[in-house]
């Protein structure tokens, strides 16, 4: 890790939850666990604050409001918003409401630390129309893909699926990230569809005899590794 | 005969029976003053006439003369001809020029057109000719030009009164009819949404209506007794998932933390591991029980937008087609122009997900499953199928229960709980989810209701 480590404010009021995030990100992050949200709100407002992980519902507080309210005041803190699953269209609301991520809870520590990894990069998504990668280019224009000099075809499916991880370099990316971000599905599958489809890719982007470029993590999700 | 082919043939027949007893009662009226007034005077009078003759007949001559030339002048019950006629006909008395072609027989004949003078206008008349024991005929006459003239009047004004009488009494009875028909649909159309599942909807109240509001009142106020413990059923299955759900997040946090702190191939990883996957399951049937009863409950069509079945049948078709490749199943979509409905595009792209997962869950190598998205006249359909194990008759409704699972597929987890909230969706959206047999295999589709309001057109 290089330098200052990142701040994160949590708020959640289950104790034990809040334990293991703690857990999880500690070594990483420098943590602030909070079980009202007050301070974290200060510290958003004081720009001590990297990252704010808000549960949707806090005792004798709202994080929805919350996050309205900062975005409100034009503070740009990113915010991973968590919540007990309820209504159907929580994930909407907390989008809405100013939320850059939202995962519903019981989630595997893994997924949450890839968002929380994930914020902290502040991703720029809408950037250079070509992506570069180790040595990976993808021209967002032209829709073309080079490994090196060899020239990649993919299918418009395989296309963003490989955009997605080449915005994310060297980070963890879960099977429900893919199935949210890049087909906007919000259901589980109980197959295993979403590795037919990296596997597919993989077919595509790695030659007899090269470096694979997608890893498959076990039990966490996958990993575009460009490193030499 | 539903209420609904009832309320759609009433209002004309309504109409029309209530017209038709309106000019019945009035022709009825009309035919008893004008008998009264016409028929009845007519057959009094030839009575009279008779009894006037036999009387005449017998008397002697001076006294006859005399009271027949009373009875031209002055007598009440006017006579307007009196002759005396000799056997040979010769007029011996009386304003008559000769004797009236009747028989002379003392009873009173009716006569349509009698010229009592050869330059007279021809008039109704009665007459009665009767022989005096002398051989002398007697004849006495009455014009019924003005009784004629009564009867004639009675005919003009019922027809003349007949026309507007019917007329009005139709638009009348259409009016009422009509009206009552109307209410009846709206509250035949409120029905018809609590049985598609909104529990929500009431029985329209309008005033005018004081009994059938009565009865109304007491249905919106059953309505209101079920919803709430409909509410209070749905609030308990709830709060247990929810209480269940809250330790379960963090037993799997504690887990999930263990697995990552235990050391490489310490003995606990395997056991952790599977809990891991067992509390999993757990918690994807609860998710999807809170699912259920999310997408029920709040009845959300707030996200309802514009959306195209076919495309998303299309995304679909690509998001499972590699899938369905890696397992040997052909997978094939079959779709038309785009099939604009307003829906959520997030839980129709779910419901209509359920079903591809479930159909390539169920189809061994070799099989195939079939997506199509149609629209036929009108109403659009997706269909799913595939011929795998099938789904049996005897399970077909019930599949879509919560818990539910064809028998056949106990061995695969999940399978119900996926076409339990795509039931959902659907009716949400109005739509129907229905299996079928594919023989072999399930058919699933998914199609729009014929709406209840042009059901009736």
């Amino acid at each position: 890790m290089t330098g200052e480590m990142q701040t994160v404010y949590l708020c959640e009021d289950e104790k034990e939850l809040a334990e293991a995030i703690i857990k999880e990100l500690v070594g990483r992050y420098r943590v602030f666990w909070s079980e009202t949200g007050a301070e974290a709100v200060e510290a958003a407002r004081a720009g001590r604050a990297a990252i704010l992980v808000m549960d949707r519902k806090l005792k004798g507080a709202d994080g929805l409001t919350i996050v309205e309210t900062l975005r409100a005041e034009g503070n740009r803190t990113p915010v991973l918003m968590i919540s007990a699953m309820g209504a159907v269209d929580d994930r909407v609301a907390g989008l809405r409401a100013g939320g850059d991520d939202y995962l519903v809870k019981p989630f595997a520590m893994v997924e949450f630390s890839a968002r929380v990894d994930a914020l902290a990069r502040r991703l720029s998504e809408a950037s250079a129309p070509v992506l570069r990668a180790g040595p990976l280019e993808l021209d967002l224009v032209a829709r073309t893909v080079r490994r090196e000099s060899r020239e990649i075809e993919l299918l418009p499916r395989e296309f963003k699926l490989l955009e997605y991880f080449m915005r994310r370099p060297g980070l963890v990316v879960t099977r429900k990230m893919l199935l949210e971000d890049v087909w906007n599905y919000r259901f589980h599958t109980q197959t295993n569809v979403v590795d037919v489809h990296i596997r597919n890719l993989r077919l595509k982007l790695d030659a007899p005899g090269e470096k694979k470029l997608i890893v498959n993590l076990r039990g966490e999700g996958f990993l575009l590794d460009v490193a030499a | 005969m539903s209420l609904r082919d009832l309320s759609r043939s009433t209002p004309l027949r309504l109409a029309g029976v209530f017209a038709l007893t309106i000019v019945l009662l009035t022709g009825g009226v009309f035919a008893f003053v004008y008998e009264v007034t016409t028929e009845a005077r007519v057959a009094q009078l030839k009575k009279v006439f008779s009894d006037e003759a036999e009387t005449a007949a017998a008397s002697d001559d001076a006294r006859l003369r005399r009271a027949l030339s009373l009875r031209l002048t002055r007598d009440f019950r006017r006579l307007d001809y009196v002759a005396l006629f000799d056997s040979s006909g010769r007029i011996l008395f009386g304003n008559l020029e000769r004797k009236p072609d009747i028989p002379v027989d003392g009873r009173t004949h009716y006569l349509p057109g009698f010229r009592p003078a050869d330059e007279a206008e021809p008039e109704p008349t009665l007459m009665v000719a009767r022989a005096r024991p002398n051989g002398d005929v007697i004849v006495l006459g009455r014009s019924l030009a003005n009784v004629e003239m009564l009867r004639s009047l009675f005919n003009q004004t019922l027809a003349y009164a007949i026309l507007p009488v019917a007329a009005g009494a139709l638009a009348l009875g259409f009016f009422f009819s009509r009206r009552t028909a109307a209410r009846i649909h709206e509250i035949d159309d409120a029905i018809a949404e609590i049985v598609n599942g909104d529990l929500r909807a009431r029985l329209p109240i309008r005033s005018g209506f004081e009994e059938l509001d009565g009865v109304i009142a007491s249905v919106n106020e059953m309505l209101d007794e079920i919803e709430r413990l409909m509410g209070q059923l749905a609030a308990v299955g709830d709060n247990i998932a929810h209480d269940l759900r809250a330790p379960l997040v963090n037993v799997r946090a504690i887990l999930d933390q263990a697995l990552v702190e235990a050391p490489k191939g310490a003995a606990l990883r395997q056991p952790v591991q599977t809990a891991l996957r067992q509390l999993d399951r757990a918690m994807t049937t609860i998710d999807a029980l809170l699912r259920v009863s999310a997408i029920e409950g709040e009845r959300r069509r707030s996200a309802f937008a514009e959306m195209d079945l076919a495309e998303i049948c299309g995304e679909l078709f690509d998001f499972f087609e590699p899938l369905a490749k890696a397992k040997g199943v052909e997978l094939t979509l079959a779709k038309g122009g785009a099939i604009i409905r307003r829906g959520d595009p997030d839980l129709m792209r779910e419901a209509i997900a359920n079903l591809i997962d479930n159909a390539l869950k169920f189809t061994p190598r070799g099989g195939s499953v079939k997506i199509a998205a149609t629209a036929e006249e009108g109403l659009a359909r997706v269909e799913v199928c595939d011929n795998g194990r099938g789904v049996p008759a005897a399970e077909a409704h019930d599949i879509f229960r919560r818990f539910a699972r064809a028998e056949n597929g106990a061995d695969l987890p999940g399978a119900g709980l996926g076409l339990s909230i795509a039931e959902t969706i659907a009716r949400l959206h109005g739509m129907e989810l229905v299996v079928a047999d594919n023989a072999p295999g399930a058919r699933f589709t998914l199609a729009e209701r014929v709406p209840a309001a042009e059901e009736r057109r």
